[in-house]
């Protein structure tokens, strides 16, 4: 299993749309994908992903938040994890699957309660390791019982101990988003540093982190700015260790749309989908050649019907 | 504090710690902490060349455990293990309570267990309350 995090210094640039669309993508495409969303402050994964998290008949509700609570103290028998985790459809003929652990049945009050609890029982920096030890322990089990290809985890936007431990602790790759705003860059940046100077658990090896340029909205930046924002990351690549990979501007929410479909025209992919597309290839190595294929049939279906 | 009135300060303050777990009352590990502040205090007035100064010692850090204050609990063992004239025996008894305090928590979480040390998650606690989230105020 490889663990990617999705994480931005700030919100509003795509990135909860970007892991889910990546999330379905990959399934479609036969991967097994397994999707944690630890945004515990404003959680959605389950509106991008269509889940229906109501509680049940005996009033538990399915997620981490609830999980963590189950077994914060550590449990006998901890609850069956398919039990708090959604099957999110994906095209039957593609062999892959999707399974969601949402945060919780947010905005219910339900959850609000849960989480508060959880923040009472549960410190991450306890240093007898009581907050830590779940935490690996949901990533461990999530790794040995459902043995997914991905784990894509939804870190909180901002500087936060939960997003920090997704990032530096739990993810094998980084994928950190920024918008072209000084205080985008600066801040991205500066995180991109501290988590490169982490130092790794035994095992580990050494933390890619990806940056993304992503203007998932329109009208947010000026050529300029967008060109200050660039020559900001160029300035640092030696110290980020990857290349900026850009997303331009354009309907983030069509283009999740378009890729969730079993079936596409790939003629018809606009420039966003074929970034997002890019960006694939870069995250999910073992499918950039199927990938690939289906940029390719885009660009051939578009130079025959050129006159 | 005389060591009388101490002894049953800390004698009542565990029977409390005791009813408290039993009824699995949440404050319960409140009332280890102040058993540990309580043997703390007899530990300060009884050498540790005495059986009772070694009993106040070991209880301290025991009950810091139960309290769930790893730190306390450790940074106590180290202090009396320190201690001029502390018997090997003591050191072994503070060596063991931690180790078995460890042994608790990796079958809490055994899938953790399989890949980390307790030690490791521990260590990464310790980080992220010195520098905070990402280490920015380290």
């Amino acid at each position: 299993m490889e663990t990617l995090a999705f994480y931005s210094y700030k919100g509003g640039v795509g990135r909860s749309l970007f892991l889910a669309t990546a999330a379905r993508f990959l399934a479609s495409l036969g991967q097994r994908m397994v999707v944690l969303d630890l945004d515990f402050e404003a959680p959605g994964q389950h509106y991008k992903l269509g889940a229906e998290l109501s509680a049940d008949a005996e009033g538990r509700s399915r997620g981490a938040v609830p999980y963590l609570l189950a077994t914060a103290h550590g449990a006998a028998s901890p609850p069956p994890l398919i039990e708090h985790m959604v099957e999110v459809p994906v095209p039957a003929s593609s062999g892959g699957w999707l399974r969601l652990m949402p945060a919780g049945p947010a905005p219910e009050r339900a959850y609000w309660s849960a989480l508060k609890e959880l923040h009472e029982q549960i410190r991450f920096d306890d240093p007898s390791g009581q907050g830590m030890m779940p935490l690996l322990d949901l990533h461990a089990r999530i790794a040995e019982e459902l043995k997914p290809d991905y784990l894509l985890l939804d870190a909180r936007a901002g500087v936060t101990d939960l997003g920090g431990i997704a990032t530096t602790v739990l993810a094998d790759t980084v994928v950190c988003m920024s918008g072209s705003d000084g205080e985008s860059v600066d801040g991205m940046i500066a995180v991109v540093d501290a988590i490169k100077a982490t130092p790794r658990l035994q095992g580990q090896s050494q933390i890619r982190v990806v940056p993304v340029l992503a203007q998932a909205q329109l009208g947010t930046s000026d050529a300029e700015t967008e060109r200050n924002a660039r020559l900001a990351f160029l300035g640092n690549t030696a110290r980020i260790g990857h290349a900026l990979l850009s997303l331009p501007h354009g309907d983030a929410q069509q283009t999740a749309d378009r890729l969730a479909k079993a079936e596409w025209d790939a003629s018809e992919l606009s420039r966003l989908d074929k970034a997002y597309l890019r960006l694939f290839q870069e995250l999910f190595p073992p499918s950039s050649e199927r990938i690939q294929d289906l940029l390719e049939a885009g660009a051939r279906s578009r130079s025959t019907a050129a006159p | 504090m005389n060591v009388d009135v101490l002894h049953t300060l800390v004698s009542g303050a565990i029977w409390r710690a005791e009813q408290l777990e039993e009824h699995q009352v949440g404050s319960a590990s409140l009332a280890w902490g102040e058993v540990s502040s309580l043997e703390e205090e007899l530990a300060t007035v009884l050498s540790v060349s005495l059986p009772e100064g070694r009993i106040a010692r070991r209880g301290a850090v025991r009950a810091a455990l139960k309290a769930r204050d790893y730190a306390r609990a450790h940074s106590l063992a180290e202090r009396y293990a320190a201690d001029e004239g502390a018997p090997e025996s003591l050191r072994a008894a503070f060596s063991s309570m931690l180790e078995d305090d460890a042994r608790t928590l990796a079958d809490q979480f055994h899938y953790a267990a399989k890949h980390h040390a307790v030690q490791e998650a521990r260590e990464l606690a310790r980080r992220l309350k010195r520098g905070g989230a990402f280490g920015l105020a380290a």
